[in-house]
């Protein structure tokens, strides 16, 4: 069985958030980054199949030079094979620019499964992973909390409102956007980081993909104009000073809301 | 001029209260454009549902049954409003941003070749343009975002507007969509297991965060004080997923949503799923080091300090002042 997962490379999450000059995004330049959270549950659930002796896993990434850092870590972590789309044609793709681009390398790949992160940390759209899904014209789920397969069909439980689980069936070939908390995800071992350099790491350009001129800023449908820090309105009060003198304010409201 | 194309919800044999709020702007755009509303109604047995919402906001309506329809499959939905949006001739298609819709949504827009826009708080249309507004970083940044297309389907935050109020004309239609074969089969609702906790008793619940660092640090610091203030400890997702807290203890969208009297929320950065679990609190203090944090867009009271060297001491005087 041949499992695909698609990984976004984020802004760490405690990193920095300075807007860069034109306003429209925040600037990356001096800031580390890491694979998006909830693609790490999604490759850790993917290496778990491959576990159970019954896979093949390839990452795939698109991004500029820094993301075949992301790539080497997923395949210390125990992936088979990478595909960086580095590729400057790609920039300023919306979700439906990336979708595309992820569809050509499954159209090449054919893979049995798809997993990826429900939503990117930096953008949060939950876009990418439904658009894929319809471009392959193959069934997908979104938020999946659990993940089991038998015979051809995989059923997943996905998150919906208060704590339930709606649970739906897919037939493969067939794409899992999963939520984080969908598993404990390892850390790569040195014995696995050692080998990841000996992995197979394909690089491919847009063109590679069949998608000049259909990708990137020119074709993006919808992008930002402006980023900004949230309008302060009326906030918080804020309380500083010692910790002393913070705490005795913190006392008196309590007492004030009869809560001592 | 823009043909707005509302897409429903139903829940309970209701639509929700989110396809009143997507009403509201959907009447605003249309009305600042010049241009009109219509609806979708999806599902099994829901005539008269659809007859409801076209008289409160939904305009025309389009009423999709079938089976397949009859519960949420985001395969079915997605050629259900490709059929209403070449019916309706929709320019702009606005989705309520649940669980279903976030499903759903993006595969339409891939489906009609669209622009998408995911979870707007704020859609406007002023000055002939329409500017869409939603928040990234995990609700650290608003961004603003245009189209230059055709169609846009954008998804709208559930309780960033208030329901449509006013009355709306419109006649129902059945629409017929070709649905065919699916690879998607709904199964059913599991609800959630009730176990210990119930946090919506608590008159005070104290919650940490990934701030608080380790979860020998939540017995350490934050259970304490929320025994001193006889309340219940509370975390947000970062931390339930890390496997330091059991789900119980999450409050959020997808785990509990609380209104006590006090809430103190610890370390916690304020992604929008936790404020939408704890932000009708009576009163919310929050302590985190960045000054920054979403958190403190909600909270009456801050503290911008290291939790750590607070909370203690807060445990510490209030212990004190019990005598």
């Amino acid at each position: 069985m041949k499992i695909m997962v698609c990984l976004k490379q984020v802004p760490h999450q405690d990193a920095r958030l300075d807007i860069n000059a034109d306003g429209t995004w925040i600037q990356e330049d001096n800031i580390k980054f890491e694979i998006n959270s909830y693609d790490t549950y999604a490759l850790e659930e993917a290496l778990r199949t491959k576990d159970a002796g019954e896979a093949d896993v390839f990452v795939v990434s698109i991004g500029p030079d820094r993301v075949g850092q992301a790539l080497r870590t997923a395949l210390g972590m125990g992936a088979d094979r990478a595909i960086h789309v580095n590729d400057d044609e790609a920039n300023g793709s919306d979700s439906l620019g990336l979708a595309k681009i992820l569809a050509a390398v499954a159209k090449q790949e054919n893979p049995d499964l798809i997993f990826m992160g429900l939503m990117s940390d930096d953008d949060n759209s939950a876009a990418v992973a439904p658009m894929l899904a319809q471009l392959l014209d193959i069934p997908h789920t979104t938020a999946a909390v659990k993940v089991e397969r038998s015979n051809g069909t995989v059923t997943c439980d996905r998150e919906i409102e208060g704590g339930a689980h709606e649970v739906v069936e897919l037939t493969a070939p067939c794409l899992i956007a999963v939520q984080t908390g969908l598993n404990q995800v390892r850390y790569a071992s040195l014995k696995g980081i050692m080998a990841a350099k000996k992995k197979p790491f394909d690089v491919k350009s847009v063109a590679d993909l069949g998608l000049s001129g259909q990708v990137g800023t020119g074709a993006a449908k919808v992008k930002i104009d402006r980023i900004a820090p949230p309008l302060k309105g009326d906030t918080a009060e804020i309380l500083s000073g010692s910790t002393a003198e913070v705490v005795a304010g913190l006392v008196s409201k309590i007492k004030e809301l009869g809560l001592l | 001029m823009s043909t707005v194309l509302i897409v429903t919800e139903i829940q309970n044999g209701s639509l929700r209260e989110a396809c009143y709020e997507v009403a509201s702007l959907a009447q605003q755009i249309a009305a600042a454009t010049g241009g009109s509303v219509k609806s979708l109604v999806m599902g099994q047995g829901v005539a008269a549902l659809a007859d409801e919402f076209s008289k409160k906001g939904g305009g025309d309506v389009f009423l999709a049954e079938g089976d397949a329809l009859a519960n949420h499959n985001a395969e079915a939905e997605s050629k259900a409003i490709v059929a209403a949006v070449e019916a309706s001739g929709a320019d702009l298609v606005l989705i309520p941003s649940t669980p279903s819709g976030w499903d759903t949504a993006p595969r339409a827009a891939a489906a009609l070749d669209a622009g998408f826009v995911s979870e707007c708080f704020d859609i406007s249309a002023e000055g002939g343009s329409i500017t869409y507004k939603r928040r990234v970083f995990n609700g650290k940044l608003e961004a603003t975002i245009s189209a230059s297309c055709d169609k846009v389907v954008a998804s709208v935050q559930t309780g960033a507007t208030t329901p449509f109020e006013g009355s709306s004309e419109g006649s129902v239609r059945k629409l017929d969509v070709s649905i065919g074969d699916l690879g998607t089969k709904f199964v059913e609702v599991k609800q959630a297991e009730s176990k210990g906790v119930d946090l919506s008793k608590a008159d005070v619940i104290v919650s940490g965060g990934r701030g608080v660092g380790t979860p020998e640090k939540f017995l350490e610091v934050i259970q304490p004080l929320a025994d001193a203030l006889g309340g219940a400890m509370g975390a947000s997702r970062p931390v339930v997923d890390a496997g330091w807290l059991p789900h119980e203890y999450q409050v959020g969208s997808s785990g509990q949503v609380v209104q006590p009297k006090l809430y103190i929320a610890c370390g916690i950065s304020g992604a929008i799923q936790h404020l939408v679990g704890m932000k009708t609190s009576n009163y919310i203090i929050a302590i985190n080091k960045d000054p920054d944090a979403p958190i403190f867009e909600v909270a009456n009271l801050g503290v911008v300090a290291d939790l750590l060297e607070i909370v203690p001491a807060l445990t510490e005087a209030l212990t004190a002042a019990k005598g």
